[in-house]
């Protein structure tokens, strides 16, 4: 089963919210990188996204941006990251999902790049420019047994695409919670919970929200109707000006994972 | 769905949130395309305002000396100083229908943001101009003239501070405010629909230049050649002639310091297929799929990527791209000022540096039109700098 999956159906049953948290591969290099990595899963990050590194991130905001380039400056590429991948994978089962820009997997070859994720334990993509109209050759390629899950993003100006987004998801739906990009402080969408109910109430897997938000106290006016809350550009922040402590990390995500509940 | 493409090239790489308002675009520009009072106000404004329609000027002292008949279309003539106004305006009164009260832009050297700064004055809208810092310190003078036309100029300070990055903040902000705004893209790309309006509201230099080469030569011509950047001057001269099979298309890229040093423009020559801007199209990138900064002493086609009909164009074969260096460009740029006594855009020397390699080719009756597709009063200090001896190499910086 995969690692995503079967994390979420643990969490049903306990009854708890996801926490799933964003970090940029290859920061501070990619020895840290795998650091981070196994100590999140020992502080209880449910599921990790792992941002590679892309030269035109034009989802997101000014922290991951940044970021992005410095790993990129540092050497960051797509097959070190799959190196590093084979290394986590001898001694970590923390659900990883690649977080990318569409170029990087077509420059690649996307059957290549999808074997590539089956061999070295990737078990989900989040692609932010490849709208559902246009994932058909991905999606052909995700088909195979054991293949990471392409998870769907929604918006709150989605709508009546909702439907359409949602046939034949899985994993979870990842709600972006304003318009725009990622680590923004404007707040979330004047609309958000009743985007949010809608949400939920047509979707057959967790709902997740992302963008923005940087403590459990943010969600907890929407706690009650999502499975789960994201944390991207305020975690990296807070590893940077730490620079890159794992015990600042770690007690950020028990925190945060003790007051979601 | 595959309306949304050229081949394999074009399509809408977009975050999600974009979806609904490409859709919304889609359905305004269909709607107003098809709508004569909507070409009714877009000609009155074309003639009134930016000057149309412009010469198709006979180059009698260039045509003796490369035996052939060589005729400029005069986009240089236009108000503001190029091709862009035409798209700028079409796109504005697009905006003004769809009831936005913003705009927004992106732009390299300052052209398209002094085109869309102008048009946004004229219609009484709110503008935002993005521009890499790198620019901004480079393009002082058009920097000015934007804050002068009442437009705000925003420092892009990301990647590699020039238009690419300026494109991606745009792209951004409109992620953002999309409800009140409107993105007016200045060339040929982007995701869907844009690609298609660029080009047509720019394939009005086309459709004049045809009417305009049958009355004097009575045939269509032989050649059509333009520069190619993103490439909305170039589409926009070819557009009519495409079904044309007879009529050679010629796009000319920026080879730079040369295609063999790595550094040039030239995304048809050596970049492969790749997402970027909101389009899949033929894209300069590294080994990781990184996408590689463009260069060329032309701020104008200093761009990584081309317009994804290009792409299709090029790979159907209907159209052929070659690419010309910094070197003969200038060289080009000053034959024209001494021979015809015009001074054109150094965007537009590129596609003139070619045509005299291609006359030389033609027979004396045979005719080539060529698309000035801008004036290069912008481009003086580079081209003082250039005489004084500096390399291209230090003026692509």
């Amino acid at each position: 089963m995969n690692r995503i999956e079967k994390k979420l159906a643990d969490l049903k049953e306990k009854k708890e919210k996801a926490f799933i948290t964003y970090m940029t591969a290859g920061l501070p290099d990619m020895e840290g990188t795998k650091k981070i990595i196994r100590a999140q899963e020992e502080a209880g990050t449910d599921i990790l996204e792992l941002g590679i590194p892309f030269s035109d991130p034009v989802a997101d905001g000014p922290v991951i941006q940044q970021a992005s380039y410095e790993s990129i400056l540092k050497g960051t590429n797509i097959h070190k990251i799959f190196t590093m991948m084979e290394e986590v994978r001898k001694d970590c089962e923390i659900p990883i999902i690649f977080m990318m820009y569409y170029n990087t997997i077509l420059h690649y070859g996307v059957e290549t790049f999808v074997e590539k994720c089956m061999e070295t334990g990737v078990d989900g993509l989040i692609v932010p420019d490849l709208p559902k109209e246009e994932q058909g050759e991905l999606a052909a390629a995700l088909e195979k047994d054991g293949a990471p899950i392409l998870i769907q993003l929604v918006a709150p100006v989605s709508k009546q695409r909702v439907p359409y987004i949602l046939e034949g998801a899985r994993g979870f739906v990842y709600c972006v919670s304003s318009m725009g990009v990622t680590g923004q402080d404007g707040g979330f969408h004047k609309n958000v919970v009743n985007y949010l109910k809608e949400v939920k109430e047509q979707s057959q897997i967790p709902v997740m929200m992302g963008f923005g938000i940087k403590e459990a106290k943010d969600v907890e006016a929407v706690r009650d109707i999502i499975d789960g809350a994201i944390v991207g550009s305020h975690f990296i922040k807070i590893m940077k000006e730490s620079n890159y402590n794992l015990k600042t990390i770690t007690d950020y995500i028990k925190k945060f994972k003790s007051e979601l509940g | 769905m595959s309306s949304k493409y050229y081949g394999e090239f074009g399509g809408q790489y977009v975050a999600e949130s974009l979806m609904n308002t490409l859709d919304d675009l889609d359905r305004a520009f269909e709607e107003a395309i098809a709508d004569p009072k909507f070409w009714e106000e877009f000609d009155y404004y074309m003639k009134e305002y930016v000057g149309r329609e412009t010469p198709l000027y006979f180059a009698e002292k260039l045509s003796k000396k490369y035996g052939t008949k060589i005729y400029l279309k005069r986009e240089d003539l236009n108000h503001t100083g190029a091709h862009k106004i035409n798209n700028v305006i079409g796109q504005i009164l697009l905006a003004k229908r769809m009831g936005k009260t913003k705009v927004i832009a992106e732009t390299g050297a300052g052209q398209h943001g002094v085109a869309t700064a102008t048009g946004a004055a004229l219609f009484g809208m709110d503008c935002k101009v993005y521009m890499g810092k790198e620019d901004i310190e480079r393009q002082a003078l058009n920097v000015l003239r934007m804050e002068m036309l009442g437009a705000k100029v925003v420092p892009v300070e990301t990647g590699s501070r020039t238009l690419k990055d300026a494109t991606n903040e745009a792209i951004r902000t409109w992620a953002k405010e999309a409800e009140d705004t409107f993105y007016v893209i200045g060339s040929a790309v982007g995701p869907y629909p844009y690609p298609k309006i660029v080009k047509q509201f720019q394939s009005i230099i086309s459709k004049e230049a045809k009417k305009q080469i049958l009355e004097k030569e009575g045939r269509l011509p032989d050649t059509v050649m333009a520069c190619v950047g993103g490439g909305s001057n170039s589409i926009g001269m070819f557009a009519e002639f495409i079904e044309e099979k007879d009529v050679e298309l010629i796009g000319v890229e920026a080879a730079g310091l040369g295609i063999e040093t790595g550094k040039h423009a030239s995304a048809m020559a050596l970049g492969k297929p790749g997402t970027l801007h909101g389009m899949k199209s033929y894209l300069l990138q590294d080994d990781d799929g990184n996408v590689l900064l463009a260069h060329s002493i032309s701020a104008g086609l200093d761009y990584p990527g081309v317009g994804p009909e290009h792409s299709y164009l090029r790979d159907s074969g209907r159209a052929k791209y070659v690419s010309v260096t910094d070197d003969e460009a200038m060289q080009a740029l000053l034959e024209l000022c001494k021979e015809e006594g015009i001074i054109p855009a150094i965007e537009s020397a590129h596609a003139l540096a070619y045509a005299f390699k291609k006359a030389e080719t033609m027979t004396e009756d045979q005719i080539l039109i060529l698309c000035l597709s801008g004036r290069g009063d912008k481009d003086c200090h580079t081209i003082a700098a250039y005489l004084e001896g500096k390399s291209t190499e230090d003026l692509n910086k």
